[in-house]
């Protein structure tokens, strides 16, 4: 027993040897098995935690590169996004188009906001009055519009009040083109539907359709140019048969009109003035002859 | 003693990481890769225990199998080189007593340490490739592999003892 122990232990080495060189041949010919690879392999927790340390201080290094290369992309993607957004303008609604034409253009002009105190849209010659007169500024013969398309011309104005002449009326000749080309004829009202007119002398070799947009002319030096008055319906031959007569669907709903602006253009009165000395000389002329 | 072992312990982490995250990546022509985690067993001086030096032995070849993903590869060839480096070291070391000489350009002279480093790496290299392989079908990669790799490993030790000098 004792010759045993002393065996043991002087050839010890010997069996430690023998015993690790056995596990480590039993994990050579095992690795195929799953525990043992997971166990030894690289997805050993801490081989997995070194060689990350170690890839994020690659990935510092590596950073001036990457941010050129994000630079790079944003760049790209900026233009594809301009891209997008002009195909998405030339694709969008005719409405909203139209709305911010209209406010384009009023904001040209000093727009004096008005509420709508009195209304008639059954009468045939229907008047508006509204909260505004001359200690604001309002004048005769200004235009007056809506959110949605024309009202009128201011007729009389008192001190705080004045009193508009609007399409709906027998006397109102509003001067209005088809959008798109020059073509223009006069806006009237005949009574009867309160959210129809017409426009009278269109000429026979204008080009529109049904469905096109009427807009001020801005010949009649008291709307400017591009406010919408509506749509046209149908299409009619005039009385002497010379043009035609379009009835238009107005784009202003009169029954419920509760805020006007009352457009204050300068310019515009200095042409209407122009226009009235013009047709005064050319009348003396005529006189004078 | 115990400070002996923490400086060894040290040595292995560093042998382990360097070779892990730094000399993994080397392959020349696609044989030859250096293995310094060898000159680890290598420097077991004169009279360390051998039970000790095997157990280190295997410790190291245990994580570089871990980290190279081969298991019982490297355990199994370091385990028999850190059985007989004792052995090749009272070979090449004849004259020297015992207790601690660490067999070194220093302790052996140029031309002993570098028979000595070339018997062992040489003999390491060749169990480690042909138990890779484990058979004679590509003999022309295996061979390349075992003369490269010595070649490679070589030189890194001995720059490494040059430096070291």
């Amino acid at each position: 027993m004792e010759n045993l122990w002393q065996f043991l232990t002087r050839h010890f080495h010997w069996l430690l040897f023998l015993f690790l060189e056995a596990v480590s041949v039993v994990m050579l010919f095992s690795y195929n098995d799953y525990q043992a690879s997971t166990w030894i392999s690289t997805s050993n927790a801490l081989a997995g935690k070194i060689y990350e340390y170690q890839a994020d201080v690659e990935h510092f290094f590596s950073l001036t590169k990457q941010n050129e290369e994000l630079t790079l992309h944003n760049i790209i993607l900026e233009k594809q996004i301009d891209m997008l957004r002009q195909k998405c303008d030339s694709l969008a609604g005719d409405t909203t188009a139209a709305q911010r034409l209209e406010m384009e253009n009023l904001q040209a002009f000093t727009l004096i906001p008005a509420k709508v105190v009195s209304n008639s849209i059954v009468n045939a010659d229907n008047l508006i009055t509204i909260n505004k007169g001359s200690k604001d500024g309002v004048k005769a013969d200004m235009g007056v519009v809506c959110g949605n398309g024309i009202v009128g011309v201011v007729y009389l104005v008192s001190r705080n009040y004045a009193v508009i002449i609007p399409a709906l009326n027998n006397r109102s000749r509003i001067s209005c083109s088809i959008r798109g080309t020059n073509y223009f004829g006069y806006l009237t009202w005949t009574p009867g539907d309160p959210s129809v007119a017409f426009i009278e002398d269109v000429p026979r070799h204008a080009k529109f359709k049904k469905g096109d947009w009427i807009e001020t002319s801005g010949y009649s030096s008291i709307f400017p140019h591009g406010i919408s008055v509506g749509k046209i319906e149908k299409i009619f031959n005039s009385n002497d048969g010379l043009s035609y007569r379009l009835q238009v669907r107005l784009s202003t709903d009169f029954s419920c009109l509760r805020d006007v602006c009352v457009i204050n253009d300068k310019e515009m009165a200095e042409r209407m003035r122009l226009r009235e000395a013009a047709n005064d000389s050319l009348m003396m002329k005529t006189i004078k002859q | 003693m115990t400070i002996d072992t923490l400086k060894r312990a040290l040595k292995f982490l560093l042998f382990c990481l360097l070779q892990a995250l730094v000399l993994n990546r080397i392959q020349l022509f696609n044989v030859a890769t250096p293995l310094l985690y060898i000159y680890f067993v290598m420097t077991f001086p004169l009279g360390f225990p051998k039970w000790a030096g095997l157990l280190w032995g295997f410790a190291m070849g245990l994580v570089i199998d871990i980290f190279s993903n081969t298991p019982g590869l490297a355990s199994s060839s370091l385990t028999l080189i850190a059985c007989i480096q004792p052995y090749l070291l009272q070979l090449f070391l004849s004259q020297e007593t015992d207790n601690g000489a660490k067999p070194s350009v220093r302790t052996m002279g140029l031309g002993k340490f570098f028979t000595f480093a070339i018997t062992i790496v040489f003999l390491f290299c060749f169990i480690l490739f042909t138990i890779e392989a484990f058979n004679f079908f590509n003999w022309q990669h295996w061979l390349g592999s075992i003369v490269g790799s010595t070649l490679l490993t070589l030189l890194f030790i001995m720059a490494f003892e040059m430096w070291e000098k």
